[in-house]
């Protein structure tokens, strides 16, 4: 039973195919929706994440079996002990994902993912090389220790991952209300990914946007209000490797500079951080749009 | 070892086909800046609650700079075919060779860019060198 087949293994193929069909759409309807510097770097993002899996995923996973062999319980091999490892690693990825978005230690990691000012299926692949070392993976430990087996674990944040691909498109508009409501889907995402002040630091979902409608962090997509996608300070170039470090340089030049009875806020404090308020944070970014909103 | 490897290979390989086959198709585009609007627009877009009041836009509308009141600017550089917008903080090089004013922001992505904007260069150079010290 803890032999399991790697999911994303097979679903790229239909990755692949998905980007090719979404390129002729836009090839069609809107060739300013890919640029191929940018596509080529959120591919080779993709491709150097897979390596940094191969070289450190191994210490993911045995530090996932550490935790389930201390469990006070096992939890059974069956059907809807799958369903509910689904919906609790979801839960888990949703904690991740903030928590990725408001300490700057995990964010040095994730912003990988958000630094194309483009929003197509290619985006979807732009994966950090530096997320084991960010340690990103402990928030799914919980779930070993309560008794989930790692190899389930593991099979549903692969499905998990899947799911989140094909959200990463301007192609499609929007679902049905009740799907919606329920489910990430690329309406949710685009907003996720957008930098209009109204959007920022909202939509963690991975698969269901219940989360965030239960957390406080839900934001609609606004119609007529054009998406501007990437990061507050966005990147101003294509170095493929000043792009998968420039956070992790930033973190050590300010941790170098600064006084050091500040340096763990460089470390943990949100993104854009500053001792002096040098600096713009989402949520400063956000209270000047909303007061300039009201008056 | 050899299968890793053959499939590592493999994925490289269509990362670039991938990457080369949006280049084949024509996807992209060109854009440029337009006209004054645009480029204080896209100041604002790019640093939150800049209100710029005036522009000099490159004779080619790949960059700009845009002043506000307060005699800050606000530099905007192509980038594919978006753009990226900088606050002009010292320090900073700037160099003035007749109608062409290169400016170097210093930072480690943003190589120095070089704007033709004719007649009005000697004055938004000058600009330059009186801005004052901003949030970055």
């Amino acid at each position: 039973m803890e032999k399991l087949p790697d999911p994303v293994q097979y679903a790229i193929p239909l990755f692949v195919a998905l980007i090719i069909i979404e390129m002729i759409w836009a090839k069609r309807r809107a060739p300013d929706k890919y640029e191929p510097k940018d596509t080529l770097n959120s591919l080779l993002f993709g491709f150097g994440s897979t390596v940094a899996g191969v070289l450190f995923g191994g210490i993911m996973i045995g530090v996932a079996y550490s935790a389930y062999a201390i469990r006070p319980i096992t939890i059974p091999w069956t059907w809807w002990a799958w369903g509910l490892c689904f919906i609790l690693d979801d839960l888990a990825y949703y904690a991740f994902h903030r928590t990725a978005h408001r300490v700057r230690w995990f964010w040095a990691s994730h912003v990988n993912h958000h630094s194309s000012q483009h929003y197509n299926l290619s985006t979807a692949l732009r994966q950090s090389w530096t997320g084991f070392f960010a340690a990103g993976f402990i928030f799914r430990l919980p779930l070993a220790f309560i008794g989930f087996h790692p190899a389930m674990l593991l099979f549903c944040g692969a499905l998990n991952l899947i799911y989140q691909f094909w959200i990463h498109t301007e192609a499609i508009g929007r679902f049905p209300r009740w799907f919606e409501a329920v489910m990430n889907t690329p309406s949710h995402h685009r907003v996720h990914h957008a930098v209009n002040p109204r959007y920022l630091d909202r939509n963690y979902a991975g698969t269901f946007i219940v989360w965030d409608k239960m957390f406080g962090t839900f934001a609609p997509e606004v119609e007529g209000e054009p998406i501007r996608y990437g990061i507050v300070k966005q990147l101003g170039n294509f170095n493929l490797l000043w792009g998968v470090f420039h956070e992790w340089a930033g973190i050590v030049q300010d941790l170098w500079r600064t006084p050091f009875k500040t340096k763990l806020g460089y470390l943990f404090g949100p993104p854009g951080w500053s001792h002096d308020g040098s600096r713009d944070t989402s949520d400063m970014i956000r209270m000047r749009w909303e007061q300039s909103r009201d008056g | 070892m050899t299968a890793l490897a053959i499939q590592m290979a493999a994925s490289l390989a269509t990362v670039m086909a991938l990457g080369w086959l949006a280049r084949w198709i024509g996807l992209g585009g060109d854009i440029r800046i337009t006209d004054t609007a645009h480029a204080i627009s896209l100041a604002h877009e790019g640093i939150y609650g800049f209100a710029g009041v005036d522009a000099a836009i490159d004779r080619a509308g790949y960059s700009a700079l845009v002043r506000d009141r307060e005699g800050r600017h606000v530099l905007i550089m192509i980038k594919g075919n978006k753009f990226v917008t900088r606050l002009v903080t010292p320090p900073i090089e700037g160099r003035l060779d007749h109608k062409l004013l290169t400016i170097d922001l210093r930072e480690p992505d943003c190589a120095p860019v070089t704007l033709n904007l004719g007649d009005k260069a000697q004055c938004w150079a000058s600009g330059l060198r009186h801005i004052p010290t901003a949030k970055a």
